[in-house]
């Protein structure tokens, strides 16, 4: 499912130029620079409750690109992606306490540390795929969750650390929440389009040809090794931004919130929103975002029918109806959103005929 | 030299839990090829099924004992029926993130039905105090529970090798294809290795709530046993066994020799560490199948 397979049937290219261009015709080009613009123009008429929620869905759109090129693209399935985005987190929380550095100094570590971390996890991609990666990857978490919470004079242990926001660049106040808001908009428009081109580049390719068949891709000379290990170091570069953003958003970091739960829901509502594209990875973060908020506002209502405590009801009726939705969708819409949205499309386009 | 032994006897005792698991989630692999992390949640659900027996509704032991295998086997049945037989034919991802989400849907029932809470057995069901051999003591518990776990899982050897289910499960384990072609009811094995395998996995929780209380900290027990599959091949009985016994030893090995150097869960923390250096050295463990892939 690369970008040229998603094309509807008839539509091809004639030339080098329609073939490098983002966008193939004038009215998406519109659509996506009012939607830029929408985006942008948002935060100054919503109140800061719909801020927080835009902010942690472009923070969490960041970290489910990241997923998106290490699974959806490369297909080495990973269940320890939140604990990579912990890694981003803490990064930024360690050089901020114990180095004074500030957040625009710490970002780029926070991206390349997760990298760095990522590949060595990766290694056993280079003997083995499927299975035994995910194994890995849960051996991985494990042993990541270990660190952060017993290493307590450099990560404060299980107590959380606290974070700066940016501060100000070129005049700009990053404290309030807008700002932040446009600062995190801004930054997962670039790590967006970062991405889109990556998976045109041949190393791009090579990621797709090696998740559809690891051996056909060796045959036609694509270096295994290089490729898988450079997904998980891109696909955990992606997830150290995400939690650097989202940590500083929260001005804390908790190894709490990394737990085995949330790397299985980054995997989970990967697959709602769509295996091997752009947009699933968008659209999934934005429905897991969405979903979270409406089991906060559900939650009353599951205690009142579960009866009993608050504390663990909410917990349960959380857990329950995500993995009931991320089964359901795979049992009947196994290619997500982004695939649904692509019948939506070629229904509207050819209106009048089924195909 | 004796905090060696100690450890290593007291290792295989607990291993014996972490072979069964081990076991449980073998009997799943090999016939229907999918990896069951659900199994660790059915552990959960084992145990509170156990404890409701006894505790609230004040049944007897043998009573409550098959009551909680009844349940895990309608549990495994509903299990592969609902959420498993719809995936079948699906890229390997699919099964993988719908075990896990069921590993948390079941963690979810979990927490209603146990009502957030760890209960205990009050009273064990198994015998309690303590043999006094040597220098150490052998606590009853551990080895009763050993005890259970051999002979489920020789009569889960001999049903595998002598009767015709089991027969059936063998065939499927080599080719679906051609098992099909024999006759055999593939999607029927697959049910009856997914009811057996929570058979299996509901015992090992109860034997876990008694020893560890019980409560949602459970499928801790049953991730580790992920390592000792691991260990021993995805597809080995006997490699499963031996590597559930390795497994044991070495978190006991670890509580002794590791744990006063270094701060926290390493007992959760080491077997990943072992976990992951298999996988740098011998990713199919000590019997398991080398898969020679062709174009």
């Amino acid at each position: 499912m690369s970008i040229n397979i998603n094309r509807p049937c008839g539509t091809f290219d004639r030339n080098y130029f329609q073939a490098k261009a983002l966008y193939r015709t004038p009215l998406r080009k519109a659509l996506l620079i009012l939607l830029i613009i929408g985006m942008y123009l948002i935060a100054f008429f919503i109140g800061d409750y719909g801020i927080s929620i835009l902010t942690l869905i472009c923070a969490f759109t960041i970290g489910m690109l990241g997923l998106q090129i290490i699974t959806g693209y490369c297909g080495q399935i990973s269940i320890g992606h939140a604990a990579f985005m912990g890694v981003g987190m803490y990064t930024v929380g360690i050089l901020q306490k114990h180095f004074g550095l500030s957040f625009w100094a710490c970002l780029p570590l926070a991206g390349f540390i997760p990298m760095f971390i990522g590949m060595v996890f990766g290694i056993p991609a280079l003997r083995m795929k499927g299975l035994y990666l995910a194994f890995a990857t849960l051996a991985a978490h494990f042993v990541i969750v270990y660190v952060i919470s017993n290493w307590r004079s450099v990560t404060n242990g299980t107590d959380g650390m606290w974070m700066k926001r940016p501060g100000p660049l070129w005049g700009i106040d990053f404290q309030s929440d807008r700002n932040y808001y446009l600062l995190v908009l801004t930054i997962t428009i670039l790590m967006v389009y970062l991405a889109t081109n990556l998976v045109r580049t041949k190393l791009g390719r090579s990621f797709v040809a090696v998740r559809d068949n690891d051996i056909a891709a060796k045959v036609m000379g694509i270096n295994i090794a290089h490729t898988k290990i450079m997904a998980f170091g891109i696909g955990c570069f992606f997830a150290g931004i995400a939690g650097a953003l989202g940590g500083a958003y929260y001005e804390y970091v908790n190894i709490e919130w990394f737990g085995l739960d949330d790397s299985i829901w980054y995997l989970g509502f990967l697959v709602v929103g769509g295996f091997g594209s752009i947009f699933g990875a968008i659209a999934g973060a934005t429905v897991w975002k969405i979903m979270d908020e409406f089991s906060t506002l559900i939650t009353p209502l599951a205690e009142t029918f579960l009866g009993g405590a608050a504390f663990y009801a909410s917990a349960a009726f959380s857990l329950i109806f995500y993995s009931l939705i991320i089964i359901i969708f795979l049992v009947f819409e196994p290619r997500g959103i982004a695939h649904r949205w692509e019948i939506i499309k070629r229904s509207y386009r050819l209106h009048p005929f089924p195909y | 030299m004796e905090e060696l032994i100690k450890s290593i006897v007291l290792g295989i005792c607990s291993g014996g839990i972490y072979a069964l698991l081990a076991v449980s989630y073998v009997v799943i692999y090999k016939s229907t090829r999918v990896f069951p992390f659900s199994q660790a949640a059915v552990l959960i659900i084992g145990a509170y099924l156990m404890w409701y027996s006894l505790i609230v509704w004040h049944l007897p032991i043998w009573l409550g004992f098959l009551i909680t295998c009844m349940g895990g086997a309608i549990l495994g049945g509903i299990v592969e029926r609902a959420f498993m037989r719809p995936l079948v034919g699906q890229p390997i991802l699919a099964p993988i993130v719908v075990t896990l989400c069921l590993m948390l849907l079941l963690r979810g029932i979990g927490i209603i039905i146990g009502k957030g809470d760890i209960q205990g057995f009050g009273e064990s069901f198994l015998p309690m105090g303590a043999w006094q051999i040597g220098f150490f003591h052998l606590p009853k518990i551990q080895v009763y529970g050993m005890a259970l776990c051999s002979l489920l899982i020789a009569g889960l050897m001999f049903f595998y090798e002598k009767t015709n289910i089991g027969l059936g499960m063998r065939v499927v384990h080599e080719d679906h294809v051609v098992a099909q072609n024999l006759g055999i009811n593939v999607k029927r094995i697959f049910q009856y290795s997914w009811a057996i395998s929570c058979m299996v996995a509901v015992v090992a929780g109860m034997l876990l709530g008694n020893i560890q209380g019980v409560g949602l900290a459970l499928d801790a027990n049953g991730l580790i046993a992920i390592a000792a599959v691991l260990f021993g091949g995805l597809e080995s009985f006997m490699g499963a066994i031996i590597a559930g016994l390795a497994i044991g030893i070495l978190q006991m090995l670890t509580i002794t020799y590791i744990a006063p150097l270094l701060p926290g869960e390493t007992t959760m923390m080491i077997p990943f560490v072992f976990l992951l250096l298999i996988l740098f050295i011998k990713p199919y463990g000590l019997f398991g199948l080398v898969r020679i892939e062709r174009l």
